[in-house]
């Protein structure tokens, strides 16, 4: 185990910096670089040139790579070009602000989706099953922006139950039961699309179990269904589900950009769009990285709870196949 | 001002509208005569109460944005949500009225208009003997020298610095009077004394390499002004507080507290303004005015904003197959002007906001021309007679042709803009009926800016200018003197007559005189065509009936930031 977990994360690093070699180059290589944004038309070409100087955009590529390496290395994202921001400043209470959007969502989702899944498998194509193949469909089908827009205008604005956007009132800053209500609407957005996902993997997932011949066993032995559903299968069909909610762990950070944009929840995926239309190349490196970080980590969390789950699983095999 | 028409606003502007699917403007083309108030506008728009009673003291105004703010340091704000965030926190030298002159109002730091000398090269500045910053020290005539000297360093990296590139030299006469000398004659310089003012007692020490670095600017805490608000709080991606300046030296404001929020996109800022969250939206994008009208509590201005489009014609050879440049001749592109429907697109495409353009001044400011200008009806027959004037004659396919060459033309503009999508759509047919194809081509604006519009190589530009100041000087934009990629005139447009003109406006002070000056100019630029003048667009802008406003003091659509015209005397009718 301390082995394959020193090899994973070796391996690990060595992803990430492939990532933001790639990213850098291409970021670098697009037309319209900060300076651009930067520069105004009546700037005089001497000031336009100490401008650039100043941001270290003159020096070459490889140098700026360079340097952005180094200071990640002694833990400095970076600055923006506009105003000279340290990029963690901006970073950190957005990725924290998805997290907290991000994960009420998945913890609710997880609660009703595992379990309603799990009953659908027992009764295929009962009601219930069928309930939850049309809200997967609808989940599927619908554009997550678009179902936010119709809650928001039935919720906010026509009855006005519920907050419009933004994560607090304006005077009610840290105050618990104003984030609880502003989490409705959108995590009830998230939540359908991951409904989606989630009752359908277990219930696919539970079926197929219960397909097994030692299922078939131990119902020909008589044991009660409910020991035969929870003791014998649901273990096993657990796996299949751990690696879902594990590849879906980097989203707890990175985020849903357009639930964000549509709810103007001030996160990650917002931050995203907006740094990615003001060029603001150092943020968007940093977010790239903290993905690519998050995913990595993502397939590793997976991993280890597959050894949980069933020790028997193999993490050596497991471990090259998610790599 | 060198710089009155920025990429940069215009940046602004098209992110937005590439961000959404928008067009602009608003249900009406209003013909309201300058001088009056808004309440004479089109129908389907609310107007101000007649009366609305008398001003009461408190209440939250909440402006809506959807770009957070950069640096409220006066020395380095070059993006919109900076100006508009600066507009409520720091007092202007001098203020515009609603025609855009220069003038000293209450609540200016100037006390009195400022005096040009015979010459037109000195001008003199008097300022209010009771300024204060926000931390209580005076505000004096070396802040301006100060806050001038700084743009003026080019170790500094302000983007003003072309604004007042003309001035040879600052005295202070004393700590209320301040001497500038020019070293030429510069009408257009006393646009550049709209400015506001950097505190010197905070920044002297700070290196000027090292300014933009400084807090100040980014920290509410160390960011002392002089405006009616002092900034209190800035929640990134967030929201901006300003807080009523007890201590403010000027007519105390109505309003205690100016909320600056900040939205993901302006769909999300329409919502919040329909919702009722929201105040004041600069921009509502077209698709959504419809919903915004129905709205009761909502106010919407509808005439079309200081930003004008244009068709840019390139006359640059090796921009074209065989050097040979389509529009050389000026009937040709009189033909072309007159072939385009521009009525038609504003009906349509912009929804009958809009107004037709012929010449690049602001609408409804003192130097717009009028009819001096040529306008070009829509007239396919006369566009073809034109055409045949000028050598081209029908070809093989339909298509025109002179010397061997067809007349077919390449237009780029920039994708993710509807509006200009759609205008690009009805401008290739009514190309195509006179015999002309127009191959419409969208790249990505940032892309864009740097292959194609700085270097100036394309063959024909859909664009749109934004006029930052009501100033009419357009020499950097039309002149031979700054052929792209060192000025703006990246259409390599030259003509003698024009070049002389501009630089005639700027060298006579007397308004009356600029005045007709320009009238000569837009005759001129309507005749000979360097772009084909479209029509002048805006985002319409919202306000909520809760604020309250004396006629004089209505927010107005001609002006930069004219959506806050006279904040500091509103009121909100429910403060409590």
């Amino acid at each position: 185990m301390t082995e394959y977990l020193i090899r994973r994360i070796l391996q690990s690093i060595l992803v990430i910096f492939l990532i933001s070699l790639v990213t850098f180059g291409l970021i670098h290589a697009a037309p319209g670089g900060p300076t651009q944004m930067m520069i105004s038309p009546g700037m005089s070409p001497e000031a336009a040139e100490i401008q650039k100087h100043n941001l270290g955009l003159d020096k070459p590529v490889p140098e700026q790579y360079w340097n952005w390496i180094k200071g990640l290395l002694s833990g400095d994202l970076g600055k923006t070009f506009k105003n000279n921001t340290p990029v963690g400043d901006i970073l950190w209470p957005t990725i924290k602000n998805t997290f907290v959007l991000m994960s009420f969502a998945w913890v609710i989702s997880m609660l009703i989706a595992i379990p309603w899944g799990i009953y659908n498998s027992t009764k295929p194509y009962g009601l219930s099953d069928q309930t939850s193949n049309f809200i997967s469909y609808v989940g599927f089908a619908m554009p997550a922006f678009w179902f936010g827009i119709i809650l928001q205008q039935v919720f906010a604005i026509q009855l006005n139950w519920l907050p419009l956007s933004d994560m607090y009132a304006m005077d009610k800053q840290g105050n618990f039961s104003d984030l609880l209500y502003h989490l409705v609407l959108p995590c009830t957005v998230l939540i359908l699309a991951n409904l989606a996902a989630y009752s359908k993997y277990s219930r696919s997932s539970m079926l197929e179990v219960l397909e097994q011949d030692y299922i078939r066993t131990a119902r020909a032995k008589g044991v009660p269904e409910r020991k035969v559903i929870f003791r014998h299968a649901l273990r096993n069909a657990l796996i299949p589900i751990i690696t879902v909610l594990g590849m879906e762990l980097p989203t707890l950070v990175v985020g849903a950009a357009l639930t964000e944009s549509v709810f103007n929840w001030p996160g990650m995926g917002r931050l995203y769009v907006d740094m990615a239309r003001a060029r603001e190349y150092s943020v968007l490196m940093a977010i790239v990285l903290v993905t690519a970080v998050m995913v990595v980590l993502g397939n590793l969390i997976a991993d280890i709870l597959y050894k949980i789950v069933d020790p028997r699983v193999q993490l050596g095999r497991k471990g090259g196949k998610s790599a | 001002m060198a710089s009155k028409k920025k990429w940069l606003s215009l940046f602004v502007s098209l992110s937005v509208v590439s961000a959404l699917f928008v067009g602009c403007g608003d249900s009406k083309t209003a013909e309201t005569p300058k001088d009056e108030p808004k309440k004479e506008e089109a129908a389907g728009t609310d107007k101000p109460a007649e009366n609305p009673g008398e001003p009461k003291q408190g209440g939250t105004l909440t402006v809506g944005t959807f770009s957070d703010v950069v640096n409220l340091n006066p020395i380095y704000v070059q993006d919109t949500a900076s100006a508009d965030a600066d507009y409520f926190i720091y007092a202007h030298l001098f203020d515009f009225d609603k025609e855009g002159n220069v003038v000293a109002e209450p609540w200016s730091l100037a006390a009195e208009p400022m005096k040009i000398s015979e010459d037109g090269l000195t001008y003199e500045i008097k300022l209010k003997d009771n300024l204060k910053w926000s931390d209580g020290q005076p505000i004096t005539a070396d802040d301006v020298k100060f806050t001038i000297e700084t743009i003026l360093n080019p170790e500094s990296g302000a983007p003003g610095i072309a604004q007042y590139d003309k001035i040879s030299k600052i005295e202070v006469v004393d700590p209320q009077n301040l001497k500038i000398t020019l070293k030429q004659v510069y009408a257009p310089f006393q646009y550049s004394l709209h400015m506001q003012v950097a505190p010197q007692h905070v920044l002297k020490d700070v290196k000027v390499t090292e300014m933009q670095k400084n807090p100040y600017g980014t920290d509410p805490a160390k960011t002392v002004t002089s405006g009616p608000w002092k900034w209190t709080e800035w929640k990134q991606k967030e929201y901006l507080k300003f807080d009523a300046n007890p201590d403010y030296w000027g007519p105390k404001p109505n309003i205690q507290t100016v909320v600056y929020k900040i939205y993901a996109d302006q769909n999300t800022e329409v919502q919040a303004l329909i919702k009722g969250d929201v105040d004041v939206v600069g921009g509502i994008p077209v698709t959504q005015l419809d919903a915004v009208k129905k709205v009761d509590k909502i106010t919407v201005a509808s005439e079309p904003g200081p930003q004008y489009e244009y068709v840019g014609l390139n006359r640059k050879p090796e921009n074209f197959k065989d050097n040979f440049v389509p529009w050389d001749g000026q009937k040709t592109r009189q033909a072309m002007a007159y072939a385009l429907n521009r009525q038609g697109m504003v009906d349509n495409v912009l929804k009958g906001i809009g107004k037709l353009m012929n010449a690049p001044f602001m609408p409804n400011s003192w130097a717009d021309p009028g009819d001096a200008a040529v306008n070009y009806d829509y007239n396919p027959e006369k566009a073809k007679q034109l055409l045949a004037e000028d050598g081209w004659k029908p070809g093989s396919d339909g298509i025109l042709v002179k010397d061997g060459h067809r007349f077919s033309f390449e237009l780029q503009y920039n994708s993710g803009n509807s509006r200009r999508e759609q205008v690009s759509l009805v401008m290739q047919q009514n190309f195509k009926e006179v015999g002309i194809e127009m191959i419409p081509k969208a790249i990505d604006f940032a892309a864009w800016n740097e292959q194609n519009l700085v270097p100036g190589k394309f063959n024909a530009i859909l664009l749109g200018w934004s006029l930052d100041s009501p100033d009419p000087n357009g020499e950097s934009t039309f002149s031979s003197k700054f052929f792209a990629p060192k000025g703006q005139n990246n259409v390599f447009y030259k003509n003698e007559k024009l070049d002389q003109l501009w630089e005639e406006g700027t060298k006579v002070v007397d308004q009356e005189k600029r005045k007709e000056i320009y009238k000569e100019v837009a005759k001129e630029i309507s005749t000979d065509l360097p772009y084909i003048f479209m029509y002048s667009y805006g985002t319409p802008q919202a306000h909520s009936k809760k604020i309250k406003f004396k006629p004089e003091d209505a927010p107005i659509t001609n002006l930069a930031r004219g959506e806050f015209f006279h904040v500091n005397n509103w009121w909100i009718d429910d403060a409590k």
